[in-house]
């Protein structure tokens, strides 16, 4: 048992799977598929949720009692993600934090189902950050850019006539944004700032490690309960759109704030 | 940018200016423990802080509560209403305590 501690590589993770109507198995979107989560169960629930149009959750316990998998299933039209925790080890063990891990896998999962989060493919995602004009970008190299992001972004907002509480809205959330490329992005990124006919789209892009699920939470505070990292809870709250692509060569997030 | 100046006394006041990001830390911290040095409590005067996010609103809490453990309770005054918002979205009277916000 001390050897399944010691080998797990963390003690929780966030993956996304999809499947489309018809296909005979889900691909990953985020994260790898898990060992010991079977195909034809996940295709069966899928299919399931997408003939109810329900929004439906699992939980799977593998035969090593120290790991287990929360799934949610989100239909949306012809296809439907599944948002997955793995948690491993000491969590089993403590009870809070891991309700805590569920109320946050339930939180991303309800902001995909109300279409406020959306995560995008390989191929989606290089078709978002084209959308539209680019009005301007530029590199985000350290803490000293935050607020020339924040300028930037205000100056746009003014022009596009945004009233105030949802300027200063969006420019918590590009800070935030941004914080968290230079804190979990490898570092340094880019920020790209985006015409479309109904919103302007700010791309922040890095070529970092990957968003671990250990980046989207807070670790409990004395006595507290673990939620979710505060920058996701402002940017998904303030934001009129959210869309988040994620892998170990990067990650992506656009956002977008509606002009009308 | 973070501008501070400190009103010294054994209840020192440390007037805050400007952003309050990430790359505010080193200043906060820096004012505040020079403040602190010797004092019954320290005041933060929040009146000219134009912006806070999540990691400014982090770097205040982490300061509030090390304050407190070391006994020299630390009290913020003067929030604007974008800092109020931020504060409470984040719960910060629950991680730091009501005697902080005694308006």
């Amino acid at each position: 048992m001390t050897t399944a501690y010691e080998q797990s590589p963390a003690p929780a993770s966030l993956q996304v799977y999809r499947y489309r109507a018809g296909a005979d198995r889900v691909e990953a979107v985020i994260g790898t598929l898990e060992p010991g989560l079977p195909q034809e169960d996940l295709v069966a629930h899928a299919g399931e949720a997408l003939e109810r149009a329900t929004f439906m959750c699992y939980a799977v316990s593998q035969p090593d009692d120290f790991v287990a998998d929360e799934l949610c299933f989100v239909p949306q039209g012809d296809r439907c993600d599944i948002l997955s925790i793995r948690t491993n080890g000491w969590e089993r063990h403590h009870g809070d934090h891991r309700r805590s891990l569920v109320e946050i896998l339930n939180n991303l999962a309800a902001a995909v189902a109300c279409g406020k989060l959306r995560i995008l493919d390989t191929t989606e995602v290089t078709y978002v950050v084209a959308e539209g004009r680019e009005m301007f970008g530029y590199e985000i190299k350290s803490t000293a850019d935050l607020q020339r992001a924040r300028e930037s972004v205000d100056d746009v907002l003014q022009q596009a006539g945004i009233d105030d509480i949802n300027r200063q809205r969006t420019i918590l959330c590009i800070s935030e944004a941004v914080t968290n490329m230079l804190l979990h992005g490898g570092g340094h990124g880019s920020m790209a700032v985006r015409r479309l006919g109904d919103r302007i789209r700010f791309v922040v892009a890095d070529e970092g490690p990957g968003l671990s699920f250990l980046n989207w939470i807070e670790p409990p505070a004395k006595g507290g309960q673990a939620s979710m990292g505060y920058g996701y809870k402002i940017i998904l709250d303030y934001l009129d759109a959210v869309a988040l692509h994620t892998r170990p060569g990067g990650t992506t997030l656009v956002l977008d704030r509606l002009t009308h | 940018m973070l501008r501070t100046s400190i009103a010294q006394g054994p209840a020192p006041t440390v007037y805050l200016a400007g952003e309050m990001d990430l790359d505010c830390a080193d200043t906060l911290r820096e004012a505040v423990n020079d403040a602190a040095r010797g004092a019954q409590m320290v005041t933060l005067d929040f009146a000219g802080v134009e912006f806070i996010d999540s990691s400014g609103t982090g770097i205040f809490v982490r300061l509030a509560l090390d304050l407190k453990s070391q006994g020299t309770p630390l009290v913020a005054r003067n929030l604007s209403p974008a800092v109020r918002g931020v504060f409470d979205m984040l719960r910060v009277r629950e991680l730091v305590g009501d005697e902080v916000f005694p308006d």
